[in-house]
């Protein structure tokens, strides 16, 4: 009998890749909050050299916004290289068909989003910037799917809950996040030419998605705690997650209109009157990045969710779980086996 | 797949919006006249002159009043070309609420509180000139560094004190004085053509004397500066006993309350900006109460929303007990906002007496500076 445990490389080049979206996401934020999305004006290289040979030092002392901008390209080439290491490894070890393909699916989604971050540099467009601002949190999303699916909570979770409702909640609330998304996107790409009704059309739109997925969120942590889905504990840690992040994502909310534009009632108190906003303040920006930051965590967490809900319950719709059925003959339904 | 649903993207052109809201006021009363088509004609006049939104030109003939230089590099779109120096300065930095014309019609500009200012007039509030006449550089600059408190108008201290964007603000002053030179000159060619009946094609030269009397203010602004005296020494110096503090209070006060001042018709006995006296700023009246329309009334000003109007909104008394002064809070700062007012609001100029004309003197100014300055301790 064989001692060999292989290495599980899909786990963790399937993690490492969703985790460095992450950072490649808030440098993506960074580049819109200070409009650099032009600050290197050609595009696959940098100033004429190949981007990985631009002069480091040049970089590094260089103007802040071409910091940012060719930061965010660099680290877009790393997430692709993990990506790539990732379909690799899948290729060679994972055995479910689907995941390597879902794993090719990434690699193209990857691909997708640095050739758009380009056309927006060659074009000089700033709708293709909203696209692309749009699309880094899709992508996000997928990659935390992959690295959900190879997740042991994935393997061995068994279908035993009786659906009420949360597997529908899970992708209303994924809807949500992600049109609010987009309608943040709006706001954030504005174009210079925007008229005043529609950026306040906009922003009306964008406050009443943020009481819908605050509803989606309030019911998603409510619905976990009772039964059925009490039972499952792993079904809180992705609605504790949404609490939390909501909470914050408020606040950052709130924060990111006054670092731009202050409190339409800014004379009710003497700090709001006397607050005056720093542009391109340090706190400013991050602060307004965070926010757009934290919509992408809402998506990825939303994605979370719906992995686990669906890991215990889809099953259970098609195929009675053999465990927990007597008259099962104790082999594993298809779609279990099969996932 | 991706180049093809790409196809047709591309730097859009875009174009100084035209005055339309200042037609529109100014025909309201003619129904035979068409602002939009007059409104255009004359923003086609001023790019004539004065170049269009990504390639501005200062008009020839005239004495320059604007470093077109700095000009250039605010106008256009966002970015750095080969010489990696940044162009589109105020795009990145100023137009999500004054507009690419200045026009104070930025996207966000129907959710901000005050309005964004609208460069077109020529008129600005924070400024070392009397009533009438064009700010300084100083002044815009101070704004620009400064901010306005409880305002959207941000601080840009941060970009003056970072080596690799110095010269932003100096070049956004250039840059905002050509917006302003360019709307006046824009909103004159209107009433050339509907006051004084001049068709916009024949008047050239009209046109070159409107355009040298607004570059002319500009340039000349600088002489005529008020030149602030320095504090007396008893106002640098912390009292030296509560009693001399009350006293000053005290003198401070009744200068405040005084009918010469008028200063509780607006700011209200306690300075809370809550006196019986409520106004319009100009930018408001001058498409309302100018036009015949009355801003109260949502149904007559609601027939200017189509040509960039916003809701009117009374302009706000400061409440001094906030600390928080639009114009700057150094004592220098607000002697100037008390004797020279502030321009486009309802806040007058006090006299100033001198060549025995009646008046506060220098010294009792200081003590109204002093009182409404110690207001704030009183919250």
């Amino acid at each position: 009998m064989s001692s060999e445990v292989k290495f599980n490389f899909v786990k963790l080049w399937s993690w490492l890749a969703a985790l460095f979206i992450f950072p490649l996401i808030w440098v993506g934020g960074l580049v819109t909050t200070h409009d650099a999305g032009m600050a290197v004006p050609d595009w696959p290289g940098t100033y004429g050299y190949n981007l990985f040979l631009y002069p480091f030092w040049t970089w590094i002392y260089g103007p802040f916004d071409l910091l940012i901008e060719h930061g965010h390209r660099l680290l877009g080439s790393w997430v692709g290289l993990l990506v790539i290491f990732l379909c690799i490894a899948a290729w060679r070890q994972e055995p479910r068909r689907w995941y390597r393909w879902a794993c090719v699916g990434l690699l193209g989604a990857v691909i997708a989003q640095g050739l758009l971050g380009g056309f927006r540099v060659v074009l000089d467009e700033r709708t293709i910037a909203m696209i692309h601002g749009c699309g880094g949190p899709m992508v996000f999303a997928y990659a935390t799917f992959v690295a959900l699916a190879s997740s042991s909570d994935w393997k061995t979770a068994t279908a035993r809950i009786v659906p009420r409702g949360l597997w529908s909640l899970s992708w209303i609330l994924l809807a949500s996040t992600v049109t609010q998304l987009a309608l943040g996107a709006q706001l954030r790409h504005a174009l210079p030419s925007t008229s005043p009704v529609g950026f306040m059309s906009m922003v009306h739109l964008h406050l009443t998605f943020a009481g819908v997925v605050t509803i989606a969120i309030l019911a998603v942590a409510l619905m976990v705690r009772r039964s059925p889905y009490a039972q499952e504990p792993g079904l809180r840690a992705p609605a504790n997650a949404l609490l939390a992040l909501l909470v914050l994502q408020l606040l950052l909310g709130v924060g990111t209109w006054m670092a731009n534009y202050a409190l339409p009632w800014s004379e009710t108190t003497g700090a709001l009157a006397r607050y005056v906003i720093a542009a391109k303040g340090y706190w400013e920006s991050m602060l307004v990045t965070a926010h757009q930051a934290t919509g992408s965590l809402l998506i990825a967490s939303s994605t979370w969710l719906i992995c686990r809900v669906g890991r215990r319950q889809f099953s259970l719709v098609e195929n009675p779980d053999p465990l927990n059925n007597p008259q099962s003959t104790g082999a594993l339904p298809r779609s279990i086996s099969a996932v | 797949m991706l180049g093809v649903l790409l196809v047709g993207c591309g730097p859009s052109e875009l174009d100084y919006r035209p005055n339309f809201l200042h037609a529109a006021s100014l025909t309201r009363e003619s129904a035979d006249r068409n602002p939009t088509e007059i409104a255009e004609q004359a923003a086609a006049l001023t790019e004539s002159w004065f170049g269009s939104l990504d390639q501005p030109r200062w008009p020839s003939g005239q004495a320059e009043a604007v470093r077109m230089e700095s000009v250039l590099r605010c106008a256009g779109p966002v970015g750095r070309l080969a010489d990696k120096v940044e162009r589109g300065v105020f795009r990145k930095h100023c137009v999500t609420c004054h507009g690419l014309s200045g026009d104070g019609l930025g996207p966000v500009s129907m959710l901000l509180e005050p309005y964004p200012r609208d460069f077109r007039r020529g008129t600005f509030k924070f400024k070392s000139s009397p009533v009438g006449k064009k700010p300084i550089r100083e002044d815009l600059h101070r704004t620009l560094v400064e901010g306005i408190p409880g305002t959207a108008m941000p601080s840009f201290r941060a970009l003056e004190e970072s080596e690799e964007f110095a010269n932003d603000v100096e070049d956004l002053v250039e840059y905002v004085q050509f917006l302003a030179i360019r709307g006046e000159v824009e909103r004159r060619a209107i009433r050339l053509n509907l006051q004084e009946g001049i068709p916009l094609e024949t008047s050239e030269p009209r046109m070159q004397e409107i355009l040298s009397d607004v570059v002319g203010k500009w340039n000349s602004a600088p002489s005529e500066a008020l030149s602030v005296p320095e504090p007396p020494a008893w106002f640098t110096t912390a009292p030296s006993d509560e009693e001399s503090h009350l006293e000053w209070i005290q003198k401070g006060k009744l200068h405040f309350e005084s009918e010469l001042t008028a200063c509780v018709k607006c700011h209200g006995k306690t300075g809370s900006g809550d006196g019986a006296s409520q106004d319009y700023d100009e930018w408001t009246k001058d498409w309302t109460i100018l036009a015949g329309i009355d801003p109260k009334h949502p149904k007559e000003w609601k027939e200017m929303k189509p040509y960039g109007a916003l809701r009117p909104v009374l302009a706000k008394p400061r409440n001094f007990h906030w600390g928080a002064f639009h114009g700057g809070k150094s004592p220098k700062e607000i002697f100037k906002r008390i004797v020279l007012g502030i321009e486009g609001t309802p806040m007058p100029p006090v006299a100033r007496a001198e060549n025995s004309n009646p008046g506060l003197t220098d010294q009792e100014l200081w003590e109204l500076v002093y009182y409404v300055m110690h207001l704030e301790d009183r919250s």
